[in-house]
C-alpha cells in the first residue's frame, strides 16, 4: 500500500502539484483509521491531503482516475466480487511479469541495433516505464512541455514549440505500439513458452496502455475554479450612457461618462475617508495617556488610543493597450488614479507584447493628460501583435517584485492572444504571489472563449473575472473594489 | 461523546438535523482521530457554518466562534489587557502601595519591592479573553469555529499557524499557555482569496458544493415536515434550475427552505409564473437577479 501511495504522490508531483512529505505521512496515518477498501473513503482521504484547494481538485481527480483506474496496475480497486478481484489481480500480475520480459527483450534488441540510442533517448525510456506500470517519467515529460518557456523572439513568433513536442510524443507512442506488436508477431522463439491467450492479452494490453498515454497527452488539465467570483453585472446605474460599450462612445457621450466618473470618484472618496476615521481606535497609547493624566493630578481620566493607519491596498494594473481594449482601459486607469487616496499605491503597466511601466506618467500629470502621453510613448510598440504569454513572462522576469500579499493585481484585457501560447501557469504564479487576481474583460461574457480568446483558460486561475465594457459594469466593479 | 466510526458520524449528524455526504462524514471522523483542523471551502449558504454547529451538537461540546474580517488582530482574537481597569486599580490602591514601600530605605529597594507585586497587575483578573484564548483555556474540549478566514489579513493567518500546530499561545507577561484540552477546529472560507500553503498544509481540506437534488429534498423533508411530495420535488428542481442561471447571488439552502415555506403559507400547490413572482423576494436578494429570472421564467416553470 505504501509503495502504491508513494508512486501516486510522485506522479502528482510530476504533474506540478505541491505535496509535502508531512502530507504523505498524514495521509498514510489516516488510511489506517478509515477503511481503505471502500473506494469513496480511500479517495476522500487522498483528496483531503493532496488537493488542498478546489482548484487542485480537478487535476487530482484526473490523476487519480489515470493512476488507479486507467492504468490498472494490478491494484484491486475495481468493483466486483472479492474472488473475481483476486483472480483479476493474479491475472494482471501474470501479464505484468510477461510485460516486463517483453520490454526487456525489446529494449535489448534496440540496444543491439544501435548501442547509444536508448541511453540518449529519455522519452522512449519513459514510455517503456509507462508500459511497465510506472507513469512517472511520462507525466514529467508531458508537464515539461506545458511549463516550457517560449523563446523570446522579436520578429517571428509561433506557438509551434509546444505543439511539435506533443506531436513528437504522439509519433513515438505510435511507433512503439507497432514495434511491440510486431515483435510479438515475429519472435516465435521468445513467446513460445507462453499460452496463446497470454500473447493476445499482452497485445491488447500494450495497445490499450499506449492509447491511454495518448489520451493523457491530449486531454489538457482543466482546473475546476469554483471559487471564481463571476459577476454578470446588470445593475442599471445609468440608463443610456451606462449601457453603451466604451468603444462606441461618441465624443459627447465620452464627456458625459467622464463627468459621471468624476462625481463617482468624489462620492467614493467621501465614503472611504469617513470609514477610515471611524476605524482608528486601536491599542491604548500608554505614553500619551500618562502625559494627559498630568492635567488631572495623575489620574488617567482621558485614555488615548493609538490611531491605526488605515489598511490600504496596493494596486498593480496590467493593461492590454491594443485597439479594442484601450477604450475601456483608459476609463479604468482614469478612475483608479483619481481614487489614489483610497489605495496606498497604484502601479500600472501597459503591454501589447511586453509590459512597460507607465506609473510615472500619472504622477506628473492629471489622469486624462497622462493617458494621452502614454499613447505617444515610444517604448510601447503599438504595431506589435498582442501576445499575452510573452507579456506575462516578461512581467514575471522584470516586475515580479511588485507583487506581494497586500497587492491586488488587476489585468485588463480581452485575452485575445492571436493563437500564441497562452502560458497560463504564469498567471497562476502571479496569483500565488498577490492577494487577489482580478481579470476585467471589455468583451461581454458570451464572447469569452470564442476564436482566439483564451479567457476560459485564464479565468481558471483568477480570483475574480468580470465583463467590464460599459459604464454600469465599471461602476459596479469600482464600488466592489473600494467599498 | 466521540464519534466511533464514519457511519456513527452520519447517524448522529442526521439526528441533529444535518444531512452530510459520505465525504463529509469521512473527513469529520478523520479530523477527530488525527486532531487536525478542517478547512471548509464552498459557496455561501451551503452549510459550512452549520456543519460546525452540528459537530458541536453531536459531540455535546460548546461552540466558540471567531468571525474574521479585515483588520482583525490579536487583541480582538486572542486577548487584551483591561487597561482602564488596571489604571483604576492603581489609583485606588495608591495608599496600599505606599504601605508596601514605606519600610524600604532606598529607591532601588522600593522598586524591587514593587516588582515583587507586579503579578498582581498582570494576572487573569485583568485579562480579557477573546475567542481563541477562551477555546484554548477551556477545561472541557470545545468546537472552535474560525469563520471566513479568507477575509482576515495575511498577518493574522500567520499568527494562526502557531496556534493551529501547537495549540499554545504566548502572552509576554504571563508566559506560554498550552491548551488544557485540544479544541476541534473548523475553518471556513468563501474563497475570497487563496490561503497560504502553510495553513493549508496543517488542515484537512473539504469542499462543500450545493447539495444534489436528492440531498436537498431530504433536507426539506426534515426541516418542513408537512410538505407535500409533489411540491417538494418541484421546488427543489426549480431551485436547481435557478442556480444554473447567471445570477449575482445564487439561492442557498436556507433560501430554498424559506421559499418552500412561503409557498406553503400561500397554499400554492404548483409552481406557476404567478406563484414565483409572488414569492420571489425569498429567493432573490438582488434587483438585477429579478430581471434574469423574468427572462427565463418559461424555462423555469417548464417540466
Amino acid at each position: 500500500m505504501v509503495n502504491v501511495i508513494l508512486k501516486f504522490v510522485s506522479c502528482c508531483r510530476a504533474a506540478d502539484m505541491r505535496i509535502s512529505t508531512a502530507e504523505v505521512l498524514d495521509c498514510l496515518g489516516q488510511l489506517e483509521i478509515v477503511d481503505p477498501c471502500d473506494e469513496r473513503q480511500f479517495k476522500t482521504v487522498l483528496g483531503a491531503n493532496f488537493a488542498k484547494s478546489r482548484r487542485e481538485q480537478g487535476e487530482f481527480d484526473r490523476l487519480y482516475h489515470f493512476f488507479f483506474h486507467a492504468l490498472q496496475s494490478g491494484f484491486p480497486l475495481e468493483d466486483g466480487l472479492p474472488e473475481e478481484k483476486t483472480q483479476k489481480a493474479a491475472l494482471s500480475d501474470a501479464i505484468s511479469d510477461k510485460m516486463e520480459q517483453l520490454i526487456r527483450q525489446v529494449t535489448d534488441q534496440e540496444g543491439a541495433e544501435d548501442p547509444d540510442k536508448i541511453k540518449e533517448n529519455e522519452l522512449d525510456q519513459a514510455l517503456m516505464d509507462f508500459l511497465a506500470g510506472n507513469p512517472l517519467a511520462f507525466i514529467q515529460e508531458v508537464q515539461k512541455i506545458q511549463n516550457r518557456d517560449e523563446q523570446t523572439s522579436q520578429f517571428f513568433k509561433s506557438n509551434l514549440g509546444q505543439l511539435s513536442s506533443r506531436l513528437e510524443i504522439m509519433l513515438r507512442i505510435n511507433r512503439l505500439k507497432s514495434k511491440m506488436v510486431q515483435f510479438l508477431g515475429t519472435h516465435d522463439a521468445f513467446i513460445e513458452p507462453w499460452a496463446q491467450s497470454d500473447v493476445t492479452g499482452l497485445k491488447k494490453r500494450v495497445t490499450s496502455q499506449l492509447n491511454k498515454a495518448l489520451d493523457f497527452l491530449n486531454t489538457e488539465p482543466r482546473l475546476d475554479n469554483a471559487g471564481l467570483k463571476e459577476t454578470g453585472a446588470r445593475e442599471l446605474h445609468y440608463k443610456n450612457v451606462g449601457e453603451i460599450p466604451f468603444a462606441n462612445l461618441t465624443p459627447g457621450e465620452t464627456q458625459a461618462v467622464k463627468q459621471i466618473i468624476d462625481r463617482l470618484v468624489r462620492k467614493l472618496e467621501e465614503i472611504t475617508s469617513r470609514r477610515f476615521s471611524a476605524a482608528s481606535r486601536g491599542m491604548v497609547d500608554v505614553k500619551k495617556t500618562i502625559q494627559r493624566s498630568v492635567k488631572y493630578l495623575g489620574v488617567p481620566v482621558e485614555i488615548v488610543h493609538k490611531a491605526r493607519p488605515p489598511r490600504k491596498g496596493k494596486i498593480v494594473i496590467l493593461c492590454d493597450v491594443s485597439g479594442s481594449v484601450w477604450s475601456t482601459a483608459r476609463f479604468m486607469l482614469n478612475i483608479l488614479y483619481s481614487l489614489q487616496t483610497c489605495f496606498s499605491r497604484v502601479k500600472s503597466y501597459v503591454f501589447i507584447e511586453r509590459p512597460t511601466d507607465v506609473t510615472s506618467f500619472f504622477y506628473s500629470n492629471e489622469p486624462n493628460e497622462a493617458i494621452k502621453n502614454i499613447l505617444n510613448d515610444p517604448r510601447v510598440n503599438y504595431n506589435a501583435r498582442t501576445d499575452y504569454g510573452m507579456a506575462f513572462q516578461q512581467f514575471r522576469d522584470d516586475h515580479f517584485r511588485e507583487l506581494d500579499k497586500k497587492t491586488t493585481l488587476i489585468i485588463i484585457g480581452d485575452a485575445r492572444s492571436n493563437y500564441l501560447n497562452p502560458r497560463e501557469p504564469l498567471l497562476e504564479n502571479m496569483r500565488d504571489r498577490c492577494r487577489r487576481l482580478i481579470w476585467l474583460n471589455p468583451e461581454q461574457k458570451k464572447f469569452w472563449g470564442t476564436g482566439d480568446s483564451e479567457m476560459m483558460r485564464y479565468q481558471d486561475h483568477c480570483n475574480e473575472a468580470r465583463a467590464c465594457g460599459n459604464l454600469n459594469q465599471l461602476i459596479d466593479f469600482i464600488e466592489a473594489l473600494v467599498l | 461523546m466521540r464519534f466511533k466510526s464514519v457511519k456513527d458520524v452520519r447517524n448522529r449528524m442526521e439526528q441533529t438535523g444535518y444531512i452530510p455526504s459520505q465525504e463529509i462524514c469521512t473527513i469529520v471522523f478523520l479530523a477527530q482521530e488525527t486532531q487536525k483542523p478542517i478547512l471548509i471551502e464552498g459557496p455561501a449558504g451551503v452549510g459550512k457554518t452549520e456543519l460546525a454547529k452540528s459537530i458541536a451538537a453531536c459531540l455535546e461540546q460548546e461552540m466558540i466562534r471567531l468571525q474574521c474580517y479585515e483588520g482583525l488582530d490579536e487583541s480582538k482574537a486572542l486577548y487584551e489587557w483591561a487597561y482602564a481597569k488596571q489604571l483604576l486599580y492603581t489609583q485606588m490602591l495608591k495608599g496600599k502601595i505606599n504601605d508596601v514601600i514605606s519600610t524600604t530605605a532606598s529607591l532601588a529597594e522600593a522598586v524591587d519591592e514593587i516588582a515583587e507585586h507586579e503579578d498582581a497587575f498582570f494576572s487573569d483578573r485583568f485579562l480579557q479573553t477573546r475567542p481563541l484564548l477562551a477555546a484554548i483555556s477551556s477545561i472541557d474540549p470545545v468546537v472552535l469555529l474560525i469563520d471566513e478566514i479568507d477575509k482576515s489579513d495575511p498577518e493574522f493567518e500567520a499568527f494562526l499557524l502557531e496556534l493551529l500546530s501547537d495549540f499554545q499561545v504566548t502572552i509576554p507577561e504571563l508566559g506560554t499557555i498550552a491548551a488544557k484540552s485540544q479544541p476541534f477546529v473548523v475553518l471556513t472560507s468563501n474563497n475570497y482569496r487563496d490561503m497560504s500553503d502553510a495553513l493549508k498544509r496543517r488542515c484537512i481540506h473539504l469542499y462543500i458544493d450545493y447539495p444534489t437534488i436528492e440531498t436537498e429534498k431530504e433536507i426539506l423533508r426534515m426541516k418542513i415536515p408537512g410538505i407535500q411530495e409533489r411540491l417538494l420535488s418541484k421546488v427543489v428542481a426549480t431551485v436547481a434550475k435557478i442556480r444554473e442561471l447567471d445570477l449575482k447571488k445564487k439561492p442557498c439552502i436556507s433560501e430554498t427552505l424559506d421559499w418552500a415555506r412561503s409557498l406553503m403559507i400561500l397554499q400554492q400547490e404548483d409552481i406557476t409564473e404567478d406563484a414565483i413572482f409572488k414569492t420571489l423576494n425569498t429567493l432573490c436578494k438582488h434587483r438585477a437577479d429579478y430581471g434574469v429570472i423574468q427572462e427565463n421564467i418559461a424555462h423555469l416553470i417548464k417540466g
